[in-house]
């Protein structure tokens, strides 16, 4: 029966960074959802600027700190909450909610620790407790063993057989990992670690590169009962972080008897570890036999546990929100859209969703690009389809940096060079293996050489297939059945012909099967669900409708790259929520499995499709939004949208294009609110912090209101509303200053303020500036009440945004960054002093 | 790449791609949403003259495994896909889903709308379907006018005895149109098995000393088979720890007076909650029906229900009051679908054992 908690503290993800992108703001939004109906009051602790959660929670209730253990101990001296969810906050919140156990915290507070019991996180915080727990449920873990000297490495490999993994503990250089497969191997590993380690230790493991990695999402209740979320799969081998792997939903390879054999032991370990929520178990399989190694147990939500909701329409976060709470499965009440079943129904898959991670290297090229165990991608895309062909084709199609509509590929490597990156896989590893069947490299002998099963290469050969099919016939119906088919849209068939969409457009009406549109729901079919979260394949039957009345079509932003991706799926996320109030049916569209904006409570309905000219078009043609919302700097797809003038498209912030700058430097801003001819001032901005760059392609670091605001402030407004053309500009404006030696301000540019930075403006002005432009361009603005709101001279506090950058994740040695290099914020705040 | 159609008793005609036998064949339509085990739901006897749909849109992904059969000669009628791949894993590379349909004529159509078949089925019940390559009158008229045979466990079922010997429990297994997965559980357990014919008298088989009798899974209505069997449960269950499964539980609990009723939509996938009712315990298995037993029917005096459907209310499970017979509706055995209850085969053998303890002396 569920718990008495009138009050919980929630433990929120922190800035984003490699490992860890929008996923978990996602998740503790829709946990806010659920954690409402049960009536709690709910105190919110993070920093990241970029956070929809924060916003819809009391202000009050809001503590914008860093989650650390100091700081959630001030938090829950102060409010004494009845209990701490820490389960949406990463692997950090956990360690914290550890900590707090272990010194006393918890029970000095009465505080309840939900999902975990404190003496049970601790078998999954210490590694070898977790060792020990595993061994004890008859699971198998990778032997493993702390080595002094040669000698009692080579005991060690007389147990446990080649090959082995060689790493110095308390090393000089970070990464070192030796994969041994002989004597000769082992010692040149141990001479090369015994020297590097600081303390004479080494630890050597059993190496399992080359098991295929699963891994498995389940939910349990107080009482014990499991399910089964969903097996994900990954396509690269265990070697390969599996961050940085293709990653297949259902799993795709494994027979009945294997992968029963995961889920019953995925239900032992939670049932060890008495978990109430969810939790996410990775596997090593064999490939050759049924053998299988626990990997990691993971009893909080993670990346995966979000794509396992992606996967399946099941709503994981939902669910387990309340199981955490002490409610049963089948006490658990859904939202009316879901079948009264639903619940507790095992979610069962009729489709394909295909993961492809997104690298930082075009960004950050100075660093080793090879995938190894160390996660290095930034994002991910997925694609969802009937066949796995057309899952595949459509993740890949969302994955590429161009936003043509082309199929990615690489032919300018030598043959030389495709072996060594089979072997030594780089990112986008898929475009090698593509490029190599094309050489007529035998399918065994790619399976030999990269441990990737040969079902997938079964998979690419049918897609290369059907490429050169439609290459090959051109602007023909049978090309266009084949393309359809696989995954290809119509604006990629458009490229391939160098034909404008709108000629294949016209010859889809001779094509047997027009596009549809399925619904992705747990019961495959046999219920009829409302989840309004829809794929597109070329099939008999249609489930996606138009709406009644006002309809928006928002398209996301996609996967997450380096730059302002997080900050841009907030504000496609706060477009959709100002939509919402203003009475528009809501209608988003996104590849990012790890977007807020796709959580299925923000819009009225869902397209994982590709953010590509052709589908755009499909969704457009089938909802008929009256207004299309293009949030982002996407100059290539808005030109291409603004063609189509039948379309009212409204691009937010409007095209950075626009911005004109006399100099590249600037160290002060005001930033302005212009409405046809009022220009309002909003407040001023100083750009460094921590250090003294002020290039503007290094402006990362933001602080409001600007230093000396006091003597400065007035002045510098009524200089820059001097400079401002209020003919050319409307919206939110920055006018860039330099400050000089002698003290003076100089105008240095303008431009439209950036998407991070009016983030950074909302939380501090305390107004949503993303609704006010959406309401300005619906035409539905109240002035009278925004000039009420801006009182832009008088100020509390300074409010600090600073970047993260990913150099440490990626071995950089740089520390700088410029802002297309960030990968996250984190928002602070500081009394004057 | 060959077209033809899948036709359906309500007129509809659906075209797709044939792969496996070119066959002409006729059958029950249904869907089954289990999403691994394609070769274990394919093998399965219980799938006699019916036509299967895949609801998971992609089989044949790891070819067919030596040690997944659930019987050596399939019987279904059909096999409908939204894709399958063909790929051998076998040491030889030599049995690929496409050839292993064409051995054992079952036609397989693929590249059709699997989830519109099945909201098809859902909304309109159960119905009768023909794969055939062209979908004209005549093909309709042979639809309709085709009576599929009520004979089906004698045409799955062992005719004669056998045995798979082992050291431990003698236990009888009566076939009618048992799935390997029992056989291996027993196996798994050292059971000394007999399996005996459908037909075989209860003199047979208590002549055959059974430390416990398994009724199997098999194909079609309970009602199908003649009143012999019934009277050969009485006579047996008194005698012998009972464990029956599928068709063999719902003969059980014809035979002990209750009734079995059709499911508007026959129920195959591994998604549905089962509640054990005395431990509150909540469990997924794999579930394949077509038949329930209808709860009001029960004699509360001879039976007890011991475990239910949470979604569609169906009795999932019975429990003799006098005798130490049991039967579950759903597969236990996992092949395919969750192991979570596999350990009622250990109960099983718990059974036997206390039955021992007696000396044979009765209860």
């Amino acid at each position: 029966m569920a718990m008495d908690i009138n009050k919980v503290l929630l433990l929120g993800g922190g800035p984003t960074n490699i490992g860890h992108e929008n996923e978990l703001d996602a998740a503790a939004f829709e946990r806010l959802i659920a954690l409402k109906k049960t009536g709690a009051q709910i105190i919110y602790v993070d920093d990241n600027p970029f956070s929809v959660t924060s916003e819809e929670i009391q202000p009050a209730n809001v503590y914008v700190q860093q989650v650390n253990f100091k700081n959630v101990v001030n938090i829950v001296e102060k409010e004494h909450p009845d209990a701490i969810m820490a389960t949406t906050g990463g692997l950090n919140a956990m360690q914290i909610a550890w900590q707090l156990s272990e010194s006393g915290v918890l029970s000095s507070n009465n505080v309840t620790l939900l999902g975990i019991k404190p003496a049970d996180l601790r078998k999954v915080i210490d590694n070898q407790k977790l060792r020990e727990l595993l061994t004890e449920i008859n699971e198998r873990v990778i032997a493993s063993r702390i080595v002094a000297d040669d000698n009692e490495a080579m005991d060690f490999v007389r147990e446990v057989g080649f090959p082995v993994i060689v790493k110095p503990i308390s090393a000089s250089h970070d990464t070192s990992r030796f994969i041994c497969n002989n004597t000769d191997e082992l010692e040149d590993a141990l001479d090369v670690s015994f020297k590097r380690t600081y303390i004479k230790r080494c630890s050597i493991e059993q190496s399992i590169v080359g098991y295929k990695e699963i891994e498995m999402v389940g939910v349990r209740d107080v009482n014990g009962n499991k399910m089964l979320v969903s097996g994900l799969e990954d396509m690269d081998p265990i070697g390969i972080h599996s961050g940085d792997s293709i990653i297949f939903a259902p799993t795709q390879t494994l027979i009945n008897e294997e992968y029963q054999a995961l889920r019953t032991a995925t239900f032992r370990i939670m049932d060890s570890l008495n978990v109430t929520g969810t939790c996410h178990v990775q596997f090593a399989q064999s490939r050759t036999d049924s053998n299988y190694f626990v990997t990691k147990v993971s009893p909080f939500f993670t990346r995966n546990t979000m794509l396992a909701a992606k996967a399946t329409g099941y709503p994981v976060t939902y669910v387990s929100s309340f199981l955490e709470l002490g409610y049963s499965l089948t006490e658990v009440k859904l939202p009316a859209k879901y079948s009264k079943y639903l619940a507790f129904m095992e979610p069962t898959m009729d489709h394909v969703l295909v993961r492809i991670p997104l690298w930082p290297f075009r960004d950050i090229n100075d660093v080793d690009q090879h995938l190894n165990t160390l996660m290095k991608s930034v994002g991910s895309t997925i694609g969802i389809g009937r066949t796995v062909e057309e899952a595949i084709i459509k993740s890949m199609h969302s994955s590429q940096f161009s936003p043509r509509d082309i199929l990615p590929s690489v032919s300018k490597v030598d043959d030389d060079d495709v072996i060594n990156q089979l072997i030594h896989p780089l990112a986008s590893r898929i475009l090698i293996l593509m490029e190599a069947l094309r050489r007529g490299f035998s399918i065994d002998e790619l399976s030999e050489l990269t441990q990737i099963d040969r079902f997938y290469f079964y998979k690419l050969n049918q897609l290369l297939r059907a490429q050169s099919f439609v290459v090959n016939n051109p602007m023909s119906p049978e090309s266009i059945q084949v393309g359809h088919k696989y995954g290809f849209g119509d604006g990629m068939l458009a490229e391939l012909w160098n034909v404008n969409i709108s000629e294949i457009s016209k010859m889809n009406q001779d094509v047997k099967y027009q596009v549809t549109y399925k619904e992705i729901e747990p019961s495959a079919g046999e219920f009829l669900e409302n989840t309004s979260i829809f794929y597109s394949s070329y099939e008999l039957e249609n489930e996606s409708h138009p709406f009644e009345g006002k309809t928006a079509l928002v398209i996301g932003r996609g996967g997450n790259q380096l730059g302002p991706n997080s900050a841009a799926d907030y504000y496609t996320t706060q477009i959709l929520i100002s939509l919402k109030k203003t009475g528009y049916k809501t209608i988003i569209m996104n590849t990012n499995p790890n977007a807020v904006s796709l959580t299925p409570q923000l819009s009225d309905k869902q397209y994982i499709e590709p953010i590509q000219l052709g589908n755009i078009l499909n969704i457009i043609d089938i909802d008929q939004p009256d207004v299309v919302f293009l949030p982002g700097n996407r100059h290539y797809l808005a030109n291409q949208l603004q063609q189509f003038t039948n379309l009212n498209v409204i691009v937010l912030p409007p095209d950075q294009k626009v911005a004109s700058y006399k100099e590249n430097q600037a160290t002060t801003a005001v930033d302005l609110f212009v409405q046809k001819g009022e220009i309002l001032p909003v407040t001023t901005i100083s750009f460094f912090k921590h250090d003294n760059r002020t290039d503007i392609h290094h402006i990362n670091d933001y602080q409001e209101p600007m230093t000396n605001w006091e003597s400065d402030e007035v002045s510098l407004i009524a200089q820059a509303i001097d400079v401002v053309n209020v003919g050319e500009w409307q919206g939110l404006v920055q006018v860039l200053f330099d400050k000089t030696a002698t003290g003076k301000y100089s105008c240095t540019g303008i431009r439209p303020v950036r998407i991070t930075e009016t983030a950074f403006l909302t939380k501090t002005t305390g107004i949503n500036w993303i609704n006010v432009l959406v309401r300005k361009y619906l035409g539905l603005l109240d002035m009278n009440s925004l000039r009420n709101q801006i009182v832009p001279t008088e100020h509390k506090r300074y409010s600090i945004m600073a970047a993260h950058f990913p150099f440490k994740e990626l071995q950089s040695n740089r520390n700088e960054g410029t802002t297309k290099q960030e990968v996250g914020s984190s928002l602070s705040f500081e009394n004057f002093s | 790449m060959t077209q033809r159609y899948l036709i359906l008793e309500d007129g509809s005609a659906y075209p797709g791609k044939a792969f496996g036998s070119l066959a002409t064949t006729t059958g029950e339509l249904v869907a089954n949403s289990t999403m691994n085990g394609y070769q274990e739901i394919i093998s399965n006897q219980i799938y006699h003259n019916q036509i299967i749909v895949f609801t998971q849109s992609s089989i044949g992904n790891t070819g067919l495994d030596q040690n997944a059969y659930e019987s050596i000669l399939p019987s279904a009628k059909g096999v409908i896909v939204r894709e399958y791949e063909n790929l051998a894993t076998d040491h030889f590379k030599r049995i690929s889903l496409d050839k292993y349909l064409k051995q054992h004529r079952i036609p397989g159509i693929y590249d059709v709308d699997t989830r519109e078949i099945r909201h098809r089925l859902q909304k309109y019940g159960n119905m009768k379907a023909s794969i055939v390559d062209v979908a004209d009158d005549h093909a309709f008229d042979q639809l309709h006018a085709t009576v599929l045979t009520n004979q089906q466990v004698a045409q799955v079922a062992t005719p004669k005895p056998y045995p798979n010997p082992d050291e431990g429990d003698n236990v009888v297994v009566v076939d009618f149109g048992l799935k390997s997965g029992i056989l291996r559980e027993l196996s798994r357990r050292n059971c000394n098995v007999t399996v005996v014919p459908w037909n075989s008298t209860s003199e047979m088989i208590l002549d055959l000393d059974p430390d416990g009798i398994v009724l199997s899974t098999g194909p079609g209505a309970p009602s199908n088979l003649p009143s012999s069997v019934l009277k050969m449960i009485t006579e047996v269950q008194s005698q012998a720890p009972m464990f029956a499964i599928g068709l063999g539980h719902e003969l059980f609990a014809l035979a002990n007076g209750a009734r079995v009723s059709k499911l508007r939509v026959e129920h195959h996938g591994a998604n549905h909650p089962i509640r054990e009712i005395i431990t509150n315990e909540i469990f997924f298995s794999g579930q394949e029906q077509g038949y329930a037993v209808d709860p009001k029917s029960i004699d509360h005096a001879k039976l007890f229900i011991t475990h239910v459907d949470l979604v569609n209310g169906t009795v999932q499970g019975l429990r003799h009051r006098d005798f130490p017979a049991f039967s579950v509706q759903f597969s236990p055995d996992g092949a395919p679908g969750p192991k979570d209850s596999v350990g009622l085969f250990d109960d099983f053998m718990e059974i036997m054992e206390r039955r021992r303890g007696y000396n044979g002396n009765g209860y």
